[in-house]
Order: C-alpha cells, then structure tokens, then sequence
C-alpha cells in the first residue's frame, strides 16, 4: 500500500514535472550467471551447498547454472522542476525478486547553493562505501562488492538529508548528514534465510554521517551511524534482555588508492549491537588496469564477538570470510564483462550462514 | 576487427597531431591550469575563480578529441569516465557535464555564454573564444 501511494505519487509528480521540466531517462543492467563448484551447506540448518553472494537481496547461488540470481534492470528518471529542485526515482527490477519493479529511491533534491544541498524522501542508506551505488555493477570493479561486509539486511531509509561538497586546496571534500527510519516488512535477508518465517525489521531513529576526502590518488571515507531496532517475528515482538528495542552503532572507514594503473580498494567496518556484542568486517582488494583489462584479487571478512546482554560471551559467534580472484573487461565504453571465483569459509556453527563454498559467477554490467 | 583497426589508426593519427583546446568566453581571464581543467570536467569544481559559475560543456563520447581530452586531462578512459560518473548519477550526487555534436557547436556556445568552458581540436579555434589552454 505504501509502495502504491510512493509510485501514484512519483507517478503524478512525473506526469505533472513531464509538461514543465526537463526528464532525463537513465538507466544500469546487469546479467550475470553462476553456480556452486563445492559446497558443504549447513547441514544443521537443512540449508544445501550455497553461495550466497548478497546478504540483503539474498542472492544465492546453487550447485545449478542460474542467470537470475543477481540480473537486474534499473531504470532513473530525473525531473529538472526548477533550476534548483529535482525529482528522482529509481526503479529496480531484481531476478531475485522474480523481476518485479520496485522503487528503490523516490527523492527531492533542493540544491541551495554550489556547496549544500539538501535532498529528502525514499534513498539507500549510505551505510558503507559501495552501499549507495550497489545496483550499478558497472561503477565497481567486482562482480559485487565484497559479501561479507555488505551483509546487513536494512539497505534503504526515508528520511532526509543534507549533503556538503567542497574543495580544499587540491583536495575534494564532501559530507552527508542523514536521519530517518526504514520499516522493512517480510525482510528478505530475516524472513527466507534466518528466521525461517514472517519478520518485520524496523530502524528507527537512524542517525548518520558520512565524511569523504580525496584527492587525485588517495580517498579516504569516514562513516558513523546510530539506530534502534525493533523486530516481530510471525507478528510477535523480538525482545533483547527483555526490553522490545536495542541499540546499534556502526563505524567504518574505507581508504582507497589508485597509482597509475594499479589500485588498492579497502574497508573496516564495525557494528556494536545490543545482544549481539560486536561485529567486525573488513575487505582489502588490489588490482591492476591493463588498458581496460582490470584483474584484481579481494579478500573480506566478518567476525563477531563480544557479549549478550545477559553478560555471558557469544561463544561462536558469525564467522565468515571470502577469498576472491576475477577480473573486469571494458569492451565497451557502457559495458564491462566481469568474472570471479569466490572461496567461503564459513567458521561458525551456531550461528553458520550459508557453509563453505567455492563459486564461480560472470556477467556483464551496462549503463546508458 | 576491421572497425578496430580503423578505430585504431584514427586514434594513433590523432595523437600524432591533435592539439586538444580548453576554449573559454573571450571575457573570462581565469588563469586554468590542467589540475582546474580535470576538477571542473569531474565537477568537483564549480566557479570560477572570480566567483561566476562554471558551466561545462563535453564534446560527444566517441569523438576523437573527447578521447583525447579525456586521456590527457582527466587522465581516464571513456569507460572509466563512465563508471565515475554512474556512480554520481545514479546516487544524487552529480551530473555529467552536458554534450554538444561538434566543434562548432561547442564554439558557438562558449562565445554566447561567459560562464560555459569546453574544448575542441585546436586546428578548429576561431577568434570567438578564447583558448585557456592547450593540451
């Protein structure tokens, strides 16, 4: 219902913008295909031999050839309304999702001067460096941003914020200032790969800050967000050390390099939850642009220790990591051809994901 | 293969001999030098030093000098470009810089409007605008 009032009104906004203002259409897609080389699964957990090659989407991979798993069409409609103000929206079609188009993002963007805009409405949550343009294969290296690290199961919010761009000598300078909630009903992630049921994931007060500096060789990004969470499962309220909310904070700093030809891409990021003590995750990944041929090397991975709240430590807790070798071939000026082998290792019991795996996935990835 | 070869001989023609201008309005007396050309065509720089707003006009992607600017002054290929500017596009953040057809387009332009900066084969400069620099 909510998703049908945000398209009518996206709809009615375009409709209306179409006879004033200027529209521009673009777009990505991505086809990829792969499958599962060896597996063990999580024979606990009845879950078979798995790649699972984006948490949030839950794009898993099997012992089968599959094209839809990580295929996607996205479609960006942009109204100029007035010099300053512009309408975007985004709709995204997943093979993951059986093709349906969904509104991914619907915002206003108010630019106040050359510096400072401000932009309200449904966005993706900028949580880390690849967060926000995950969807566009043909932006990044990899056939995905490192698995591991992209892992949480909230990846969009509404809510608004306020962006900052500047320059400092020869330095590039921007920060983004954002707040607001995401209520993520039958959450994919929870629902079909955790919980096994019905669940209803809610952010609420998330309060965040992204810092980027850059300059023609080095970029350094730095990210911090609070949130509370609340969550029901089969519509029954979730309680951590008996209260129906908890508290999460998350930190990352992501630093990149890029040398001539050759760059080194890498993240740290950390999630410190009530009841689920604290998760650590980091990738590193180093490649090499041979004129358009671009092999790379990543590995990422993520560990959680800590305590419950109840004091006692978390004994096994989430412990994975990812060891990837792949390489991307512009042969084209819209269109790359990327393929990579995955090597899961999945080192927890209780709380295993998708078990050990070794995967090979390729595609192509376009923009227009 | 044959479009390939010939793709390649223009290219190795052109940078044999193709000067690439920055043209500007014959009024703006900004000194650019190339680290100012690749922040304004990557708009990470927006006004000029005098204050006035910058305004950045792309010969089309596929043409010769574009291939030529883009090596030289922004120091990235066509898809490399690309990629960069998906990323700003399609999270809010940025829009490339508008496309004309040809040279003269381009010249026409920057002679009408002082706050617009393009570049064209420097054979093709006329004295309507003003060269900021070669490349």
């Amino acid at each position: 219902m909510k998703f049908k009032t945000t398209l009518t009104m996206v709809c009615v906004l375009l409709t209306s913008a179409n006879v004033l203002a200027d529209v521009k259409f673009t777009g990505f897609a991505s086809i990829n295909a792969g499958k599962v080389l060896s597996g063990d699964g999580v024979p606990q957990y009845d879950v078979p031999p798995t790649f699972l090659a984006d948490y949030p989407i839950v794009s898993t991979y099997s012992k089968e050839w599959s094209f839809r798993e990580e295929s996607l069409f996205g479609i960006q409609i942009s109204a100029d309304l007035t010099e300053k103000l512009t309408l975007t929206g985004q709709i995204v079609s997943r093979g993951a999702d059986d093709f349906k188009a969904k509104i991914e993002w619907a915002f206003l963007s108010y630019e106040i001067n050359d510096n400072w805009t401000f932009q309200a409405g449904k966005k993706r949550l900028p949580l880390f460096y690849y967060s926000d343009f995950y969807d566009v294969g043909f932006a990044y290296t990899w056939m995905r941003p490192p698995a591991d690290t992209y892992t949480w199961q909230v990846f969009n919010y509404n809510g608004a914020n306020v962006m900052y761009t500047g320059n400092l000598g020869d330095w590039s300078l921007s920060t983004n200032v954002y707040m607001g909630s995401e209520e993520s009903t039958d959450n994919r992630l929870l629902s079909q790969f955790f919980f096994l049921e019905p669940t209803t994931e809610i952010w609420k007060d998330i309060f965040g800050a992204v810092a980027n500096v850059s300059n023609e060789w080095l970029e350094i990004r730095l990210t911090g967000m609070t949130y509370t969470n609340e969550r029901t499962r089969s519509g029954i309220p979730v309680t951590w050390g008996g209260k129906e909310e908890r508290d999460g904070t998350f930190l990352g700093l992501a630093v990149n390099v890029t040398y001539d030809n050759a760059f080194v891409l890498t993240e740290l990021n950390q999630l410190e939850l009530d009841d689920d003590g604290t998760l650590d995750s980091l990738m590193v990944s180093v490649g090499y642009n041979f004129d358009g041929f671009i092999p790379f090397i990543a590995y990422s991975e993520l560990e959680q220790t800590g305590n419950y709240l109840d004091g006692s430590v978390i004994p096994d807790g989430e412990n994975h990591n990812t060891f990837s070798v792949g390489f991307r071939y512009d042969f084209h000026a819209s269109a790359a051809f990327k393929m990579q082998y995955d090597k899961v290792e999945d080192n927890s019991f209780e709380y295993a994901v998708a078990g050990d795996s070794s995967a090979l996935t390729f595609g192509v990835d376009l923009v227009f | 293969m044959k479009k390939l070869t010939m793709t390649l001989s223009l290219l190795l023609s052109f940078s044999a001999f193709a000067d690439v201008a920055v043209i500007v309005h014959p009024s703006n007396n900004s000194t650019l030098d190339e680290k100012a050309i690749a922040r304004i065509f990557t708009g990470k720089m927006k006004t000029f030093p005098d204050g006035s707003q910058i305004i950045p006009v792309n010969l089309a992607a596929g043409n010769a000098v574009t291939q030529e600017f883009n090596t030289k002054a922004l120091n990235r290929s066509e898809s490399q470009l690309k990629a960069y500017w998906s990323k700003l596009v399609f999270t809010g953040k940025g829009t490339p810089p508008q496309e004309v057809g040809s040279a003269e387009e381009a010249i026409k332009l920057v002679a009408s409007n002082p706050n617009t900066i393009s570049f064209v084969d420097a054979s093709k400069v006329t004295g309507d605008v003003k060269v900021a620099l070669k490349l």
